[in-house]
């Protein structure tokens, strides 16, 4: 890959980080202006991503999708544009979408980014400490959910209190809707940051460990996918106001997937090697 | 003294059949007076929207139960409407429920607290037009007093009884802290009102006032320190809103599934709560049905209301031990104060029988020395004394027994006493 390329690659990545803090930010609480910026500097990444993708097919005389990461690369440039054309198209109507675009989108251009030159650890502490920080990260996020899966099931069955208008005693003791709203979006939000922040250290770790050979790898797919079911439990969430049944189904999907995902990574690095 | 309570109550007529008999609070003083002319000694009326109910005492020879008749026959004319849904009580049946209604253990939201008041309002107007004065009005205060007894020696009247704090309670069970909460007011039904007095109070300071009158909506909306909202304009606001209550006099439904629907997607299912406190419904029932909209009906928090009471069943049990502890006390009273008469006629009749008996002793026996008279006189003073004994400690202690009367009835005979 053409050393420009790859810069115009990673600046584009920084850009949509940008967008992937500001749909955090509208988890918690949609922020007008953040979002125009996000959505300015957004667009601004997308242009230096067509500049990269355009470099590096020049450089190497084939068109940018020869392997994973190019196509990976190339269908984040894909999502990002299409993304762009809905909101030209809808206008504000669409900005909801960019809670899971953005992250979506920024996800694929990170992976695509740590392409080369990948140095090596600097030291056996720094490996350690992103290992660490890793497992924290994901631990949290999966407590989060927990607590988010949680609080759904009992957002669930007070509703269904409250519709039947009598309430027997002893479900007198749940705390009221807005409080349980309030517990979810709050543990859904912070899940969401610390899952995020354990993805990308694992992808970076993974990347200076072992190159591109994880990519096929069943466990880590699934954590893939178990990203992207939270990723979508947020997107309902903020977008839709999920609430109730769904969401509470939902949010079990997603905390079975986590469990899942956590058993599947036991003894995963020693299989990569 | 005879008692007698007619009435009809939320438990045995609908609320259609209610309002026929219902006596309003100008043509009280009338009733009563129709009442005295008709041959009660007392009368007291009480007229509220759970009940009607007129209770009447008339003197030991005469029946009150016709003069109920021919009082009901003149006021609402075909009684035949109101049979099988007018309950008639007597004497110690009648103070039981009355003492029971007071400490609002008949009420539909039991241990509510207006019920009191308003026997009071209705005890004030019959003193007003001097129909009480004996045994009804000893009823009645010692009812309240009972009724204050129950409030102070139970929980009943710590819980959340009324309807409108019902709303409030589940305002609070949907938002948790009720501070920045909107609530829009749709008419000026005074349910309504009462409903957003608790609220606001609780804490939902963002109150808007709407009605198809806007300066009534202006006149509500400065109550609450609230924005009046033109009754065309409110539609447009209501996904902003997060609690509504309704109490408008429409005919029709003001808010329809389809126009929740769309508020509710607008809201993105943030929940919202509708209090239909109007008769007819202001709100399409079918709106419940939507995910995240939670709509309560008068009759709802009405159920919400019984069920905590259910609850705390233990309340109203020991306020029922201390009615009927009250009850029995009240008739023993009465039973008491009803003995009297016969005890100082008999006293006065043997002490009658012994003057007679020591004139003509002394009038038969000359040269009766002023000492030997004394003696006399305290002789036959003892012996009537001991005669009196036995049947007067009989009548008292009798008395106090619920089924005395048959005793009593005895010792006049055996005595002949008038009456």
């Amino acid at each position: 890959m053409g050393e420009s390329s790859i810069l115009w690659l990673r600046v584009a990545a920084c850009l949509y980080f940008v967008g992937l803090v500001d749909a955090t930010a509208t988890i918690l609480r949609r922020r007008e202006s953040f979002f125009r910026v996000a959505a300015g500097l957004f667009g601004i990444g997308v242009m230096f991503h067509v500049v990269s993708l355009v470099e590096q097919g020049l450089a190497m005389h084939h068109f940018p999708a020869s392997d994973i990461l190019e196509s990976m690369s190339l269908c984040g440039l894909i999502v990002a544009v299409t993304f762009l054309a809905i909101r030209w198209r809808y206008q504000d109507e669409a900005a909801s979408l960019s809670v899971f675009i953005f992250p979506l989108v920024f996800l694929m251009t990170f992976m695509a980014a740590l392409r080369s030159p990948i140095s090596p650890w600097s030291s056996e502490t720094a490996r350690g400490t992103w290992l660490i920080v890793h497992i924290v990260a994901e631990l949290l996020g999966y407590v989060a959910l927990l607590f988010t899966a949680i609080g759904s099931v009992l957002y669930l069955i007070q509703e269904r209190q409250l519709k039947r208008k009598v309430v027997p005693s002893i479900y007198r003791m749940l705390p009221p809707l807005g409080t349980l709203d309030d517990l979810i979006l709050k543990s859904l939000s912070a899940g969401f940051v610390f899952i995020t922040i354990g993805v990308i250290i694992a992808i970076v770790w993974a990347f200076i460990e072992h190159g591109t050979r994880w990519i096929g790898n069943s466990s880590i797919t699934l954590s893939f996918v178990t990203w992207g079911i939270y990723l979508a439990l947020v997107f309902f969430r903020v977008s839709a106001g999920w609430r109730g049944r769904k969401a509470a189904i939902l949010s079990l999907v997603a905390l079975a997937f986590c469990a899942v995902t956590w058993a599947a990574h036991a003894g995963l690095q020693n299989r990569l090697l | 003294m005879k008692l007698l309570l007619t009435g009809l109550s939320h438990k045995t007529a609908p609320v259609h059949l209610r309002e026929k008999l219902a006596i309003t609070e100008s043509s009280l003083p009338r009733a009563l007076q129709e009442l005295q002319r008709l041959g009660a000694a007392e009368a007291v009326v009480l007229s509220t929207c759970n009940r009607v109910e007129l209770a009447i005492s008339t003197a030991d020879d005469m029946e009150p139960g016709p003069v109920l008749d021919r009082f009901l026959m003149e006021w609402q004319g075909a009684l035949a409407q109101f049979d099988g849904h007018l309950y008639r009580l007597e004497s110690r049946e009648a103070i039981q429920h009355i003492f029971r209604v007071a400490a609002s253990l008949d009420s539909m939201v039991v241990g509510e607290p207006q019920i009191l008041g308003q026997m009071k309002a209705a005890y004030a107007a019959a003193k007003a037009e001097g129909s009480v004065g004996g045994l009804l009005e000893t009823v009645l205060t010692r009812a309240f007093g009972a009724a204050k007894r129950v409030r102070s020696e139970t929980g009943i009247g710590q819980m959340a009884v009324s309807v409108s704090y019902a709303a409030v309670e589940l305002a609070r069970r949907i938002f948790g802290s009720l501070s920045g909460q909107k609530v829009l007011i749709i008419g000026s039904g005074k349910m309504g009102e009462l409903a957003a007095k608790h609220l606001r109070r609780s804490g939902a300071n963002k109150i808007f006032v709407t009605n198809r009158t806007f300066s009534r909506a202006e006149e509500m909306a400065r109550m609450f320190d609230g924005r009046a909202v033109e009754y065309t304009a409110f539609p447009a606001m209501l996904h902003e809103i997060d609690i509504v209550i309704a109490s408008s006099g429409a005919t029709q439904y003001i808010l329809t599934r389809d126009e929740m629907q769309r508020v509710i997607g607008q809201r993105k299912n943030k929940p919202m709560f509708l209090i239909d406190i109007a008769v007819p419904r202001n709100i399409d029932p079918d709106v419940d049905k939507i995910e995240g909209v939670f709509l309560y009906s008068v009759d709802d928090l009405a159920g919400v209301v019984n069920a905590n009471l259910k609850e705390r069943g233990k309340h109203a049990e020991q306020a029922e031990t201390i009615i009927a502890e009250e009850v029995e006390l009240m008739m023993a009273r009465l039973r008491i104060e009803g003995v009297a008469p016969t005890i100082v006629n008999l006293q006065e009749q043997l002490e009658e029988i012994r003057a007679a008996e020591v004139e003509r002793a002394i009038r038969r026996t000359p040269g009766m020395t002023p000492e030997e008279r004394q003696r006399l006189e305290a002789i036959t003073r003892s012996i009537v004394n001991k005669i009196a004994h036995g049947p007067i400690s009989e009548l008292r202690r009798h008395a106090s027994e619920p089924e005395g009367n048959h005793a009593i009835e005895v010792i006049r005979r055996v005595f002949h006493l008038q009456r």
